[in-house]
């Protein structure tokens, strides 16, 4: 992980969830797209990804699949139901502490004193 | 499939790591993935194979990491945290009911209470593990200290000379734990 290893922490789980939100993917997969959807600041080393993922397919937020791909297997997760509605509820919330965080630390213009 | 003896290396040190069944098969995937990522943008197979192994992490950061989301720590670091308050109200269970009176030989007393610490120190062992493979004791602790629970229900069942309200709160907590080990345990045998 590089700069924002601090940033990432606490918000793994829905983030890796946010991944699968377009279909099933694998976890190298997963991990590009993390690093590519946040422009590169959540560059995780690719095996850490995976016991994340087995995490949350024993939570049954995501499930996995085996097939045979160049030989070999491959495992690849998708959304649960739970998973779909745990990435709903969490992108309501952070979008509701995101406004207000914004609000807060947005500068404001001081009152007029007349 | 074509690989590189860097990568087959790296693997084989995995492996070694006694990493979760079917894990090896998808860090292998995983690995050759990026190989060939990278072969494609024209880098030399050596080369490939070395960026490859930087953006994978290391075998010790692989490790921790199956450690760190592994359910077996989970559940030791659950019945760490939890432990404190059920012994407290076996602890005010047994001075309630005056324990020193029960016909209990000392000798068995002793070797409870060393289970316990035992035990307590296998839990802590795996909660604080960076190794998956040391996690996996949990399992062991967690049975233990099912064992104990049943003991001390055994014992009161057996020894108590009769019912001290902090039993009330004791006894549950003791059969939850029981029960919640026995739920999780084909989970953490398999995992």
């Amino acid at each position: 992980m590089k700069a924002d290893s601090q940033a990432l922490k606490g918000h793994l789980d829905v983030l890796l969830l946010a991944t699968l939100a377009d279909g099933p993917q694998h976890g190298y997969a997963v991990k590009e797209a993390l690093r590519d959807g946040s422009n590169g600041r959540f560059d995780l080393p690719t095996g850490t990804v995976y016991p994340a993922l087995h995490r949350l397919e024993a939570a049954g937020l995501i499930a996995g699949s085996w097939s045979v791909v160049d030989g070999r297997r491959r495992r690849s997760y998708q959304l649960t139901a739970a998973g779909e509605t745990k990435l709903a509820g969490e992108r309501t919330n952070w979008r509701e502490f995101a406004a207000a965080v914004t609000a807060m630390l947005e500068a404001k213009p001081w009152p007029a004193t007349t | 499939m074509a690989s590189h003896h860097l990568i087959e290396t790296f693997l084989a040190g995995l492996a070694r790591c006694r990493l979760p069944a079917d894990a090896l098969d998808e860090l292998a995937d995983g690995l050759a993935e990026t190989y060939h990522h990278h072969l494609g943008t024209g880098l030399s197979p050596q080369d490939a194979a070395a960026r490859a192994l930087a953006e994978f992490g290391t075998t010790k950061e692989i490790n921790a990491a199956f450690a760190r989301h592994s359910p077996a720590r989970r559940a030791a670091r659950l019945m760490l945290v939890t432990g404190p308050a059920v012994g407290m109200c076996w602890g005010a269970s047994l001075v309630a009911a005056r324990f020193w009176t029960w016909p209990i030989p000392r000798p068995a007393v002793i070797a409870f209470v060393a289970s316990l610490l035992a035990t307590i120190a296998v839990l802590a062992a795996a909660a604080t593990s960076n190794t998956y493979s040391r996690t996996r004791i949990a399992v062991m602790g967690a049975c233990a200290m099912s064992l104990l629970d049943l003991i001390m229900l055994f014992s009161i069942g057996y020894a108590a000379p009769g019912f001290v309200w902090p039993m009330a709160l004791a006894v549950p907590a003791s059969i939850a734990r029981v029960g919640l080990t026995l739920r999780q345990l084909p989970m953490l045998v398999a995992r």
